[in-house]
């Protein structure tokens, strides 16, 4: 289910009624659970025997862990969750991209093999719920937390349905305490969680999918030399568009969460204000970052061995996390371009640390410029093929001299518009949070806001696009 | 901000939404609008899960936006008692439907396969689009997006604001035509007065377009710059078309062998658009050749007295008074003519 339908909205207004019966906390936990399930199972029921595995392999296995104190019997319990998790992630997500790699491997040392493409599909969320659930067992290996106490609460962390498909990825700390004791929501919670749903479906439904799909799948999905302004365009519109679904969809994730009573962390900070990559990278999708930075990073070393080891540990991370997004060469190379960014800034900072020269060059020059290479980041996102990704970067730098125009003027202007309004808006609220701004507002003024943006959502008549962090 | 205010900010959202809306709405009621479903992959998947009835209950249209039009599904359920499923998809192929059925196993019922020359005799990606997306909807639907159409439809059933294509956003700054760069192509507007589509997904001119000639120029208008586009292509012939030909009957083939009926129409066009595809498709050479090789039945409108010379408001699809015509002639000629027993 998504948010952005009308299902949700009749199942969000059965789930609000239920919470707000008087219920004990015992059966409007299970009753949460329930809904989760009936969410997740609205888009493949049978995919919910992988979430229950993954939920009850971890649970015991967390468990188990969290007394052991013998080592190696530590080490194999943790062995049989990081296999039983990762096995699951690497069969669906990977498994046709692994055959592929392998079928060219033989191929090209002269071996004639070629087996039938398995038909594989992706569970929704998988890359998601698999996260969450890897990082209580890492935590119950290295007793950073307590194991949760009751299987209900450690099913509801994993399957919590706002956070579900999508994220923000949580942690057990962030979530599990917030289950033991009862929460509902107070009238000002519900109305602020309704606004953010609002903005939420806002930024997904009227900027993402209305104004800005049509310019980046008309650049992408065209296999001919573009024009400088329209590849540019191109760029530019999945550059908003990506950040207005994903954004959009933790917004709404968090505006759901708010309503039952519930806090989730933040998963963005208006990353296109970020001046460098360790910034954009502490504005993006914040719990992917953080937990790539603790699970992956720092058991590598971190920056504890040395500026080489830093710098591979930076690479290998980048890599991943690039591979992390989906099953294909060109995203391993989007995280590799990242990885290489802030190799050149850390050692930028290296040296400028060692001069004591304070940069000259004003924040919001630098915060452009950042904007200006993760765009060239996200071609290798949004392309299929490193085929495409190479003849949009030549149109974009204008090495196509005949490249076609393809977009048209009001798409053109669409997408100008939003992107500037967006990089300005960030920029002017990149150390506040949406939620500390509505108090200064007068009370018109944030209701004509919320009905503008209403309206807007009503008028665009986008409903049901799938979100694209979806397929990941 | 406290508690007192956020309430007065909340009602004053509220406010706001349901006044813009209701006047929103009593202003396109005012001006003739009726209630329409957008036609897309969504009211198309629905369509598609029909398919299954058997003959004596149901028959189903694939084609392009003229079975659309043409057949009055109204009338054909009335005089038949046996369902329409209205598979037609505008400004499209109708192949990737064909093969679709083709395929599937389970379907052995009636089909009526409309042509429109430069549509079906043709393998444009262009053309395929539309259907290749209702065909992959319709397979991975969840039952979320199930639920959602049946929401979709009550309130698509009441509001005329909900009208993706003439009423949303996009469709009122596409209004706003700007001047594009030489060479890019923008898709025209048709006036909203052209056609309301039913549930039952058949497209319905609305009267004030049938009466107006200004608005029928527009659409003629819009039907000339096509025609301009495609004047520079040749029309599939030689060996493509030898190889298009067979394609189709290899897919009728399978139909029929599953104890499936296949026939054939061709629906009415006028005017200069008319003498336009009869010159680029002669019918001897494109839709009698069909008929031969595949062994199925057809009924070509110029064949019909009550057919041959119906003229069509912009010359390429019927109003709704002489779709019910037509559609009463096809009962005729499937039950009189061609043996199918409706």
């Amino acid at each position: 289910m998504i948010f952005n339908s009308y299902t949700f909205v009749v199942f969000f207004i059965i789930v609000m009624i239920l919470h707000n019966l008087p219920f004990s906390w015992k059966t409007k936990k299970i009753n949460l659970l329930i809904a989760s399930y009936i969410f997740y199972a609205a888009w493949n029921p049978v995919f919910i025997l992988l979430l229950w595995l993954s939920t009850i392999i971890d649970f015991y296995v967390g468990k188990a862990l969290y007394v052991q104190d013998d080592k190696r019997k530590k080490k194999i319990l943790l062995v049989v969750s990081l296999i039983g998790n990762l096995c699951m992630l690497i069969f669906f997500k990977y498994g046709t991209f692994l055959l592929d790699n392998f079928v060219t491997l033989v191929n090209a040392i002269g071996l004639d093999f070629h087996p039938a493409k398995p038909n594989i599909i992706l569970p929704a969320g998988i890359s998601f719920y698999t996260f969450t659930t890897l990082c209580y067992t890492i935590d119950m290996y290295k007793k950073e937390s307590a194991p949760v106490k009751s299987l209900l609460d450690f099913s509801l962390f994993v399957t919590f349905f706002p956070h579900l498909v999508a994220g923000p990825i949580v942690r057990p700390p962030q979530l599990v305490p917030q289950f033991e004791n009862e929460r509902k929501a107070s009238q000002d919670q519900i109305i602020q969680g309704l606004f953010l749903l609002s903005l939420g479906l806002f930024m997904k439904v009227v900027l993402a999918d209305s104004m800005l799909s049509v310019a980046a799948n008309t650049v992408f999905n065209s296999n001919q030399p573009l024009a400088s302004l329209d590849a540019w365009m191109g760029v530019l519109a999945f550059s908003g568009q990506i950040f207005f679904d994903f954004a959009g969809y933790s917004t709404c994730a968090i505006g759901v969460a708010a309503c039952l009573g519930f806090a989730l962390p933040q998963n963005f900070l208006y990353p296109y204000a970020a001046i460098g990559f360790s910034d954009f990278w502490r504005r993006w999708h914040i719990t992917l970052s953080a937990w790539l930075r603790d699970y992956l990073y720092i058991p590598l070393g971190g920056n504890r061995n040395g500026k080489w080891k830093t710098y591979r540990n930076l690479m290998i991370t980048m890599l991943l996390g690039g591979l992390w997004h989906g099953a294909n060469w060109t995203f391993v190379a989007w995280g590799g371009l990242h990885g290489f960014y802030l190799w050149v800034e850390k050692a930028i900072l290296d040296a400028r640390k060692e001069t004591s020269k304070p940069s000259f060059i004003p924040k919001f020059i630098l915060a452009m410029a950042t904007f200006f290479l993760v765009n060239v980041t996200w071609v290798f996102f949004r392309a299929g093929t490193f085929t495409q990704a190479g003849s949009i970067l030549q149109s974009m730098f204008g090495m196509m001299p005949n490249g076609n125009a393809i977009l048209t003027t009001l798409t053109i202007w669409k997408v100008g518009l939003i992107v500037v309004g967006m990089v300005l808006a960030q920029w002017l609220m990149r150390n506040k949070l949406v939620l500390q701004v509505i108090p200064k507002l007068s009370w018109w003024a944030f209701g004509s806001i919320w009905a503008v943006m209403l309206l807007l959502l009503i008028w665009s008549q986008e409903s049901g696009s799938s979100f694209i962090y979806f397929q990941f | 901000m406290d508690s007192n205010s956020l309430k007065k900010a909340l009602l004053l959202m509220l406010l706001i939404v349901t006044v813009a809306l209701v006047s929103w709405e009593i202003r396109l009621r005012k001006i003739g609008v009726r209630p329409t479903f957008d036609t897309g992959k969504v009211l198309w998947s629905d369509k598609r899960a029909m398919v299954y009835e058997p003959q004596d209950k149901a028959t189903v249209f694939i084609g392009s936006s003229r079975i659309h039009f043409d057949l009055d599904i109204p009338t054909w359920q009335t005089i038949t008692g046996n369902k329409v499923v209205q598979l037609g998809i505008d400004g499209s192929s109708p192949m990737p439907v064909l093969n679709n059925l083709a395929d599937d196993p389970d379907f052995k019922g009636n089909l009526i396969v409309d042509i429109t020359e430069g549509l079906f005799f043709s393998t444009s990606p262009f053309n395929m689009e539309e259907p290749n997306n209702g065909i992959n909807y319709y397979k991975d639907r969840t039952y979320a997006q199930r639920a959602s159409f049946v929401i979709n439809k009550a309130l698509e059933s009441r509001l005329v604001f909900l009208d993706k294509e003439n009423f949303s956003m996009n469709a009122y700054l596409a209004e706003l035509r700007l001047k594009n760069r030489p060479k890019v192509f923008e898709m025209p507007i048709w006036p909203w007065q052209f056609s309301g589509i039913s549930f039952e997904n058949q497209a319905i001119m609305y009267p004030v377009f049938v009466n107006d000639t200004n608005l029928q120029i527009k659409v003629r208008n819009i039907w000339a710059m096509f025609a301009k586009m495609e004047e520079k292509d040749i029309p599939m012939h030689g060996k493509q078309l030898d190889s298009f030909v067979n394609v189709v009957k290899v897919s009728v083939d399978k139909i029929k062998a599953r104890g499936g009926n296949v026939f054939f129409t061709r629906t009415p066009s006028s005017g200069p658009y008319l003498m336009g595809e009869l010159k680029g498709f002669p019918r001897d050479k494109y839709y009698e050749r069909i008929l031969a090789s595949t062994g199925c039945q057809g009924m070509h409108f110029q064949d019909y007295a009550i057919t041959k010379n119906m003229q069509c408001p912009e010359w390429s699809h019927l109003d709704q008074a002489q779709a019910i015509i037509f559609t009463k002639e096809l009962i005729r000629v499937l039950r009189e003519e061609k043996g199918w027993k409706l």
